[in-house]
């Protein structure tokens, strides 16, 4: 077991929590400030500010703790986490790959469909793509520490 | 294992940016879509009368736009179908402009035919369901629809039968003057002959007549119709009964039943 001294918390846990940071501080900046910035909310007749700071949320969290826990096994556990709570989340926000909303253009209401599903596709692919790498970190990870194990 | 990982890492990192890119591209050409949406136009026909909605699409952004479809479904207030028209645009492609009409008929004889007298006597309006389909580069189909109501005015509204004078014509037959009125608040002038053929209240035929009618589009009209009964008859015509209306245009034929007296 690793002892959480002071020496283990400056050489260690700071500068995993510093990274930590800020990773989470960028991956904010980049998921959720500037889409904001390049498509601000009034210029879509669209409520996107609500879903793309959950998803935001999502991103930071996993961005953080997979700095912080990064070339670990729980590290790789959170990697695989993420890459599920991600694709569940688009086929929550796409209702399965078809995205609908209703707009109130005048006097009409306009019922809008749009057919994401080759988005949805590629969504998943990239996450599965991500999920088989940290199955495979996971298993180099074992497979080093294994390896360390001094039988003498 | 190592290049095998750092193999799939390079490969996510390419479809995220693949992604990314794809949805950027797309959500700015579509605030470049020029779309212009002209008047509706209501225009009378060689058998009844046409909508056109003319719209043009100015394609600036990075995709193709195909196989835009627009399709207009025309429901009376029971649901009865009176037209389903589709306008085809099969390509859209980047940088181009097209313009295109949309273009509804209602033909009036059909909506005869199919026993809507009523529309022809009372103001009412009709139900437009718009579906809008394309494909937005080739990759992601978008769909919309809505519905609208188009106000329809009847071209003989409130068409009502005076009480008839009668006076006497010759030996044999007096000459009833009926007078006739109504409202054409439909688009289209009306004009053709108006045949009446009176009928007392045991359904027996006792005068017939005839009146040359032009009503103009959002006019009244009142005149007064001749119709010729015998001597025996001429206390019927002055009392209640039933009149056959028939209206005969070049275009369609239509006939109704009024009560008078």
């Amino acid at each position: 077991m690793v002892e959480l001294n002071t020496k283990t918390i400056l050489n260690e846990v700071f500068p995993r929590a510093l990274k930590a940071t800020v990773w989470g501080a960028l991956t904010f900046l980049v998921v959720y400030c500037l889409p904001m910035m390049l498509y601000p909310t009034d210029m879509l007749p669209l409520d996107y500010a609500t879903p793309l700071l959950q998803f935001a949320t999502i991103a930071v969290f996993f961005a953080v703790v997979g700095q912080f826990f990064s070339d670990t096994i729980i590290g790789c556990g959170f990697g695989v986490a993420k890459a599920i709570v991600v694709i569940a989340y688009f086929f929550a926000v796409s209702d399965g790959g078809v995205f609908s909303v209703t707009l109130p253009i005048s006097e009409l209401t306009v019922n809008l469909a749009v057919d994401i599903s080759i988005i949805l596709l590629m969504v998943v692919s990239v996450n599965l793509l991500n999920i088989a790498k940290n199955l495979l970190s996971a298993i180099a990870l074992l497979n080093e520490k294994t390896n360390n194990i001094d039988i003498t | 294992m190592k290049i095998a990982i750092r193999m799939l890492s390079i490969a996510a990192v390419i479809l995220w940016i693949v992604i990314l890119l794809f949805s950027v591209t797309a959500v700015y050409s579509v605030m470049n879509l020029g779309i212009d949406v002209g008047e509706v136009e209501m225009l009378p026909s060689s058998n009844g009368i046409s909508f056109s909605l003319p719209f043009s699409i100015t394609n600036n952004g990075y995709y193709e736009l195909a196989d835009l479809n627009l399709t207009t479904c025309v429901t009376d207030q029971n649901g009865t179908v009176f037209d389903i028209t589709e306008t085809l645009v099969p390509s859209i492609p980047r940088g181009s402009n097209v313009n295109a009409t949309h273009t509804i008929s209602v033909d009036l004889d059909s909506i005869l035919s199919m026993n809507h007298v009523s529309l022809l006597l009372n103001d009412s309006s009709f139900n437009v369901e718009i579906f809008a389909g394309l494909n937005f580069a080739r990759a992601v189909p978008v769909q919309l629809s809505t519905n609208a109501t188009i106000p329809w005015g009847a071209p003989f509204a409130y068409f009502s039968i005076g009480t008839a004078s009668v006076s006497s014509h010759n030996g044999t037959h007096v000459e009833g003057t009926i007078p006739v009125s109504f409202e054409n608040h439909a688009v289209i002038d009306i004009t053709g002959t108006l045949r009446a053929e009176v009928y007392d209240d045991s359904n027996e035929h006792i005068a017939s007549g005839r009146a040359d009618i032009n009503a103009p589009s959002q006019q009244s009209y009142a005149d007064r119709l001749l119709v010729y009964a015998s001597q025996e008859d001429s206390s019927k015509l002055t009392g209640s009964g039933r009149m056959h209306v028939i209206f005969e245009t070049p275009v369609f034929v239509v006939e109704w039943w009024e009560q008078y007296g």
